[in-house]
């Protein structure tokens, strides 16, 4: 209606054709409430849910259950806690490490690098801990793997250069970056869900993913689009501090 | 007995038995006719477009709901069955819409189903302006506009905002038939354009005679696919060709020996394009052989199947630009095929293919990484667009715990309390904790409580949007009937409506054949244990009053008040308006005027309109015209992002490329 196109042709004063094709299409605030939704719940946001199931007036999908196990499972990926992640993950459903030797290996490979973090930390420290696990855990696995092995000599090489982390390849620091167990975890969530008959992936996910695919694609083409699609994320960081200021006060008097 | 009647017609209608208790019937609609207009008339008008509504879904609707009218099974409004032919007669200009199996579920069919569905409701109304008042509520009110909603279960609003003329670039039809104006003399056209025989004689070495369908195969559906069975190939030879061929390409020559056209040939086994010597390809086909020819526009290939059986890729590199009709053509006498454009199931298992190539576009997605960021940025991504999605709709209470475990999330990671945390606390922008007020209030139905929040708050808001402040009004409307009738619920537990006006008892008195079915369904309610207050229906006036327990009594008066005050509102309302000549305006009037009509919306064609969901649509675009009117954009990123997505999508569609195979709402948001 009137009120999408005021604010985007006041941004664009020359509109691309293409343009008008974006604000033709209307989405509905049921589908995007559901997308919301389906991501609070798959990637366990518990408290979030409930609220926005209240707030938005929707139903709270039935996988209570499962969720805050979930969510324990996520944290402690994320703090590095493995050896409790995977009792956890055993309690819930002991299939999904066994069927999935790859997500079985990348959490213990996780584990391997917080104990070799652990152990290079201080100069006193000792790393026969970390050899230990390696070889009991990790050597077994890998020997029937090359992608496994790989992984696995890659980890080892950090005893060598650690904890001198400035002078590290690319390769070495992303295994201790944060994002390493992000992932794994995210890996995790998503095998938990698929084991449940859930779909794995949050809809929300595929739904970026579709777009940045559908937008190279149709430069790929050569379609006629503008350069930039911008979201408006970072405007609407901006503006409202302004309008927002100015208004506010104004209702306020009316209030009173 | 009027209520009786109609409630009868409707359960032939919808083809139950006479037992049920459904009694949509308006028996208050006299106290209402000067709102209404003849609204007496209404109820079997709308008991007819529910019915043809519902097979309307299916794609048969005009000759069932008409031969059903024609019935006339109501004999005291003959006078509305002319209406109601003259109806049928126009839609059945419209040929029946159906869908491929292997196009159920895409953009291109849901495009096509809509368009249809407004060519439909385009001559609904055409022919309603010729008709009364009464005929064009009905019309208007039920058929067209509930069935639109029903499927998404929005509300009244969101009418009208889709009810846009319909806009320029329609969506491309697919073949239906045969074209009679597009063959060779000597073919006839049968069987309402989906058989096509040779008639005439036999034709000299190179002269043939072939016909193309009635539209191109859209290159939107992404792979299109037809089957043809030969019914006969004539007394002596086969020398069938099942192709396409642009819209140009003589039709006097056997398919497949011109530029720009494609074919397989039945007495060889050979294809052929654009040469008079074939190319070895597959099996020779005659009698009874089914042949399925399609393409796939992403890959811009051709292939042929027989009997179910795939016989391989036929052609490559057809011109991305050229419209490809499908064509046949034959030169002995007798030769007859026949096509299925998809109006039943095919022998080859088309659905099979498009769901691979659907699922490959799909596994593509999945890994389509964006170049710039690293995967692991995605969840941060995401995160912004859901804070901000859920400030800029002031889902305040929402917004603040998301972000608090998603600080949490990211303390947890960074292993350190203290971390730099990338997630701003959410800002308590009082603007958001109005709006979000102001959402809550319309959510819970409290419709008077919004307003005064809106006018306090955005006093401009509402002058500016005087839609929105429209809708307000009449959702407010649709509340108020929300109350009484569930008052009435509580007052009366059994399903009969009790209460009644002498109006109604005089309109029932019309309709001399109505005891009968009244007789009829009381023993059966009889027969059944069911309490059934009618016996006593006439005195009821005197009854209602002398009501044994005191709450009921209570209840009684308040229903009452209740009632008063809503038809009270509704008089207020419809003089407001009065002087508006919008048409959607009008429009929603009508629906929500119609709803007092009955006693028991719950049970009538109208019930969608008294869905709480209906309250969304209102509370989101009063939303947003708050966020306009403070400089900020009505629709959040995600929002946008939804909209680029879609928009992108239909852009790599257009032509038959990957888009043609993805239904953004259906695969991605549902």
């Amino acid at each position: 209606m009137s009120s999408s196109t005021v604010s985007v042709s006041a941004a664009t004063p020359t509109r691309h054709p293409f343009q008008r094709k974006i604000d033709d299409v209307k989405p509905s605030k049921t589908d995007i409430n559901f997308v919301i939704m389906d991501y609070l719940v798959s990637e366990g946001y518990p408290r979030a849910a409930e609220k926005f199931a209240k707030e938005a007036n929707i139903q709270l999908p039935l996988e209570e259950e499962s969720i805050q196990c979930r969510v324990e499972i996520r944290q402690a990926i994320h703090v590095g806690d493995i050896d409790t992640a995977i009792t956890k993950i055993n309690d819930l459903n002991p299939q999904i490490l066994d069927t999935d030797p790859a997500l079985h290996f990348a959490l213990l490979r996780l584990q391997l690098i917080e104990l070799i973090r652990a152990c290079t930390s201080s100069a006193t420290s000792d790393i026969t801990p970390a050899l230990n696990f390696a070889s009991s855990q990790l050597a077994p696995r890998a020997a029937t793997n090359l992608d496994f092995l790989k992984d696995l000599e890659l980890t080892m090489s950090l005893l060598i250069f650690l904890p001198a982390t400035s002078t590290l390849q690319k390769e070495l620091t992303d295994l201790l970056d944060p994002c390493l167990r992000r992932n794994v975890a995210s890996k995790v969530n998503e095998a938990i869900l698929t084991s449940m008959g859930a779909r794995g992936e949050a809809r929300m996910r595929s739904l970026v993913r579709l777009r940045h695919w559908a937008e190279s694609k149709a430069r790929a083409a050569g379609k006629d689009i503008p350069p930039a699609l911008p979201l408006g994320l970072q405007d609407a960081d901006e503006r409202p501090s302004d309008s927002n200021g100015n208004n506010g006060a104004a209702a306020d008097i009316m209030v009173q | 007995m009027y209520n009786r009647r109609s409630s009868y017609a409707a359960a032939v209608a919808s083809g139950s038995t006479g037992t049920n208790q459904t009694h949509p019937a308006p028996t208050r609609s006299g106290a209402f006719s000067h709102m209404l207009n003849s609204a007496h008339s209404t109820p079997h008008n709308l008991s007819h477009s529910r019915l043809s509504r519902s097979v309307d879904a299916d794609g048969h609707h005009s000759s069932m709901s008409n031969s059903w009218t024609r019935g006339g099974p109501l004999p005291s409004y003959s006078s509305q069955t002319g209406y109601w032919q003259g109806l049928g007669g126009s839609v059945q200009d419209i040929p029946p819409f159906f869908v491929p199996s292997y196009l159920r579920g895409s953009k291109h069919a849901e495009k096509l189903h809509e368009a249809h569905k407004a060519k439909l409701a385009a001559h609904r109304d055409a022919k309603s302006t010729h008709s009364s008042n009464a005929a064009s509520l009905s019309t208007s009110s039920s058929s067209v506009n509930l069935h639109k909603m029903a499927p998404s279960h929005r509300g009244l609003t969101h009418e009208i905002i889709e009810r846009t003329p319909p806009v320029a670039d329609e969506p491309a039809p697919w073949p239906t038939k045969w074209n009679d104006g597009d063959k060779f003399a000597q073919l006839d056209i049968e069987d309402n354009g989906r058989q096509a025989k040779f008639s005439g004689s036999q034709k000299t070495h190179d002269e043939a005679a072939a016909v193309r369908a009635d539209f191109p195969m859209p290159r939107q559906c992404g792979i299109y696919y037809y089957e043809i069975t030969v019914i006969s190939k004539g007394k002596d030879g086969r020398m069938i060709g099942v192709g396409f061929s642009g819209p140009k390409v003589a039709l006097s020559r056997i398919p497949g020996w011109e530029p720009d056209s494609y074919a397989y040939h039945g007495d060889d086994g050979q294809i052929f394009s654009n040469t008079t010597s074939g190319k070895p390809f597959g099996n020779k086909f005659g009698t009874l052989d089914v042949i399925g020819c399609g393409i796939n526009f992403r890959t811009n290939t051709a292939f042929f199947t027989k009997n179910g059986q795939f016989q391989g890729t036929a052609f490559r590199d057809l011109k991305p630009t050229m419209q490809y009709y499908p064509t046949v053509g034959m030169k002995k006498p007798g030769e007859t095929l026949r096509a299925n454009f998809g109006q039943e199931p095919f022998a080859y298992d088309i659905d099979k293919m498009v769901q691979d190539e659907k699922a490959a576009i799909q596994a593509e997605i999945a890994r389509a990484k964006s170049s710039d960021k690293a995967a692991t940025n995605e969840t941060d991504f995401i995160h912004q667009l859901i804070g901000q999605y859920l400030a800029h709709d002031g889902y305040v209470e929402t917004a603040r715990a998301f972000a608090d475990e998603a600080i949490e999330e990211a303390r947890a990671l960074a292993n350190d309390e203290d971390a730099d945390i990338p997630y701003p606390e959410t800002v308590e922008d009082l603007d958001a904790l109005n709006r979000q007020k102001i959402r809550t209030a319309i959510l819970d139905g409290d419709i008077d409580k919004a307003l005064k929040h809106t006018t306090a708050y955005y006093p401009s808001v509402l002058r500016d949007n005087e839609n929105i402040y429209f809708k307000l009004r009449c959702r407010k409307f649709i509340e108020m009937i929300r109350r009484c009738n569930e008052m009435t619920a509580q007052c009366h537990p059994v399903p009969t409506p009790p209460s009644k006006r002498s109006t109604a008892s005089t309109l029932n008195k019309r309709n001399s054949t109505a005891t009968d079915e009244y007789d009829f369904e009381m023993e059966l309610d009889e027969q059944l244990g069911v309490h059934n207050p009618t016996p006593s229906w006439d005195n009821k006036d005197d009854d209602e009053e002398l009501d044994d327990e005191d709450d009921m009594e209570d209840k009684e008066i308040k229903l009452q008040q209740l009632t008063q005050d809503t038809i009270t509102y509704g008089m207020e309302l419809r003089q407001e308006f009065a002087n508006d000549q919008r048409r959607e305006v009008k429009r929603a009037l009508e629906d929500t005027f119609a709803l007092i009509a009955y006693e028991n919306v719950r049970e009538s064609t109208l019930a969608p309109l008294l869905e709480t969901a209906g309250r969304v649509p209102v509370a989101e675009e009063l939303n947003s015209a708050i966020l306009v009117s403070l400089g900020k954009s009505s629709s959040a990123a995600l929002e946008r992002l939804v909209q680029i997505t879609e928009a992108l999508v239909t852009e790599l569609a257009d032509d038959g490329g990957p888009g043609a195979f993805i239904n953004v709402r259906r695969d991605f948001l549902q």
